[in-house]
């Protein structure tokens, strides 16, 4: 045991440690790209164990020398330098046990339960975190493009409600603004376009109606998008057709539309579609094309015994959902951390002055 | 555009100028040389600062945002510092000789990048932390560029004697100023870090990403952590330190200018997914 703490105070174990997390540091950024490092690298067992192993080995060392000692300017400087990495580490630790991590997809006038995992795309959580504390509903009321604040152009804000009923929070969410309530924020992530397709039979009555989001696809580097029915495969958006009534309704067609929007009006526009039948299996027919086309939002086009309306042109938005009760230590103590370098340097500074006028005096 | 272009050749001529003084001046020996280097790098700063007015007033967005900004702006708080320092002790006039190459290549960069000023402002970069960050960033860059010259200036009067050599401090003196210098930069890096996390959180909702740029911050913090350590905790002095600091000054040019713009990253994106 005594041995172990030996170690652990050791000043060349935290040399040692600061060199090795250094070099893992510069393989994780040369080696590897994205999530690629993160599975190499800053995401594994072994590393985030090097980390704890500094944190402990920073306690040991430096409290264990500095203890009994008398504070000065300096070494209370010092003191707090190195307590803030102690603190931080609780933080995080705190924070990965009652953490949550959601990201939440909806369309203008949509609802969903937020404390319902359903209703997440991806969700992850620490291992306290009960989804009874996410209470109420997540409503997107409208999504507002070129929004502005004080003169300064913030592109896209989400005004979103939140909560119960007798506890609802109403707000705008855009880049450099969340709408926190509860303990939980909400942030802005992406955006897009949603498009309602509503099916009809031939006399007009209308059987089956949804929201189909689009994804945005770049048009070479014009800058410009190409907004297509579709999946993201890794970081791009692959366009295809999707099963149109979707599940749990049961598929008539493979369908795929595209939208290019008007300038002319903000939700206007024309859509191209093209619609194969299904074979057994349920997948598209892609020898045979039902029909294709292009119209504009609001009209109709036949397809089979049926009519296909895009009836209207909304927005769809991601938002990411965060409960982080550790995140205010971690934060705070980053300015501990900053407080402690400057109070130690003013020290220094304060001390060789003081030793260059004796220095002086003495002549 | 065309002032604007023009003042800052300018300002990268007198730049230039500085360097082949200080160079000069450190080959022959000669103090007048060094003067003239510090003086070409005085009247080099004025048009330099003019052209980042000019181009602030033009639209008010603020002055680092391209690759040719950041480089402008953090050539210009080098040279703040330098001229600051210099005159501040006119002890080590061949100061230059490190700090002013490294001005000159970096301003010569930007003038072979610089575009018209952006007409809007990403919304990301719209929050007051990014201006704690950028000066935490500039300045500690500037702080550790003279670190290292003083480095080199440590080395070289270890080596040689006679003329310029003997008018400069004692080793211990070097050392010490260069060992200051480092400090400074560690907390401005470490100024540069917190406000960065601040900005992530306030944007993203996370402080830290393992993001290659924040990353490389990282790195070039440890690498001036382990240096204090090194002095502090294991009393390291004089050349061993001046070698450090020196190399330590071209991880910090990878991480600042380098990586941001050359890999894809939080940085350098800013882009809103329709």
């Amino acid at each position: 045991m005594k041995n172990i703490i030996t170690v652990l105070s050791s000043a060349r174990l935290a040399m040692a440690l600061l060199v090795i997390i250094l070099a893992c540091c510069l393989s994780g950024v040369t080696l590897w790209r994205g999530a690629e490092a993160g599975r190499m690298v800053f995401a594994t067992l072994w590393f985030n164990g090097l980390l704890v192993l500094l944190v402990i080995n920073v306690a040991c060392c430096f409290f264990g020398r500095i203890w009994g000692r008398t504070v000065t300017v300096i070494s209370f400087g010092m003191i707090l330098f190195h307590l803030s990495f102690v603190t931080m580490f609780l933080g995080v630790v705190y924070n990965s046990l009652f953490y949550f991590r959601g990201s939440l997809r909806l369309t203008e006038g949509e609802t969903l339960v937020s404390g319902d995992p359903q209703s997440y795309d991806t969700c992850e959580q620490g291992k306290f975190f009960s989804f009874a504390r996410l209470k109420g509903e997540t409503t997107l009321i409208k999504m507002h493009v070129g929004y502005k604040v004080a003169g300064d152009d913030k592109r896209v804000a989400y005004e979103v409600a939140v909560g119960e009923h007798n506890n609802k929070k109403q707000g705008l969410i855009y880049v450099t603004h969340k709408l926190s309530h509860q303990g939980f924020d909400y942030f802005n992530d992406k955006e897009g376009y949603s498009l309602l397709l509503v099916l009809a039979d031939h006399q007009g009555k209308e059987l089956y109606g949804a929201h189909v989001p689009l994804q945005s696809i770049p048009v070479g580097t014009t800058g410009r998008y190409r907004y297509v029915t579709g999946h993201r495969e890794r970081d791009t958006v692959v366009a295809d057709f999707g099963p149109f009534p979707a599940p749990p309704e049961k598929p008539l067609f493979a369908l795929q539309t595209a939208f290019e929007p008007s300038p002319l009006g903000e939700r206007s526009g024309t859509v191209t579609f093209m619609a194969h039948p299904l074979d057994g299996a349920g997948n598209p027919e892609e020898t045979s094309t039902l029909t294709r086309g292009k119209i504009a939002i609001g009209q109709p086009f036949s397809l089979g015994n049926s009519v296909v309306i895009p009836r209207e042109m909304r927005y769809w938005v991601g938002m990411v959902v965060r409960y982080e009760p550790g995140k205010a230590i971690v934060l705070g103590s980053l300015w501990i951390g900053l407080a402690g370098m400057i109070i130690t340097t003013i020290g220094r500074i304060v001390r060789k002055t003081n030793q260059d006028a004796a220095q002086l005096a003495g002549l | 555009m065309k002032t604007e272009l023009m003042l800052f050749w300018i300002a990268v001529s007198l730049y230039g100028l500085s360097t082949f003084s200080y160079i000069f001046g450190l080959i022959t020996l000669k103090d007048k040389l060094f003067t003239i280097g510090l003086f070409s790098a005085l009247a080099g700063f004025l048009p330099h600062v003019a052209v980042i007015a000019l181009r602030w007033s033009a639209t008010g967005i603020s002055p680092f945002i391209s690759i040719s900004e950041s480089l402008t702006l953090g050539v210009l708080m080098i040279v703040l510092f330098f001229l600051v320092f210099q005159f501040s002790t006119k002890k080590l006039q061949p100061l230059g000789v490190l700090v002013m190459p490294v001005a000159f290549v970096l301003m010569g960069w930007a003038a072979t990048l610089i575009k018209e000023v952006a007409a809007t402002l990403a919304p990301a970069l719209q929050s007051g932390w990014i201006w704690a960050h950028i000066v935490g960033a500039t300045a500690g860059f500037a702080s550790v560029l003279i670190a290292a010259g003083l480095g080199l200036l440590y080395l070289l009067k270890e080596k040689k004697s006679g003329g310029v050599y003997d008018k400069l401090p004692s080793l211990s003196d070097i050392d010490n100023l260069s060992y200051r210098f480092i400090a400074a930069g560690f907390i401005l890096y470490g100024l540069m870090i917190v406000t960065g996390c601040f900005w992530a959180n306030q944007v993203k909702g996370t402080y830290w990403n393992w993001d290659p740029v924040e990353v490389w911050s990282l790195v070039s913090w440890l690498i001036y952590g382990i240096y204090l350590h090194l002095r502090v905790t294991f009393g390291w002095r004089g050349g061993k330190l001046a070698w450090y600091a020196i190399c330590a000054m071209f991880a910090m040019i990878i991480s600042y200018w380098g990586i941001p713009f050359s890999v894809e990253t939080f940085h350098s994106g800013f882009r809103i997914e329709h």
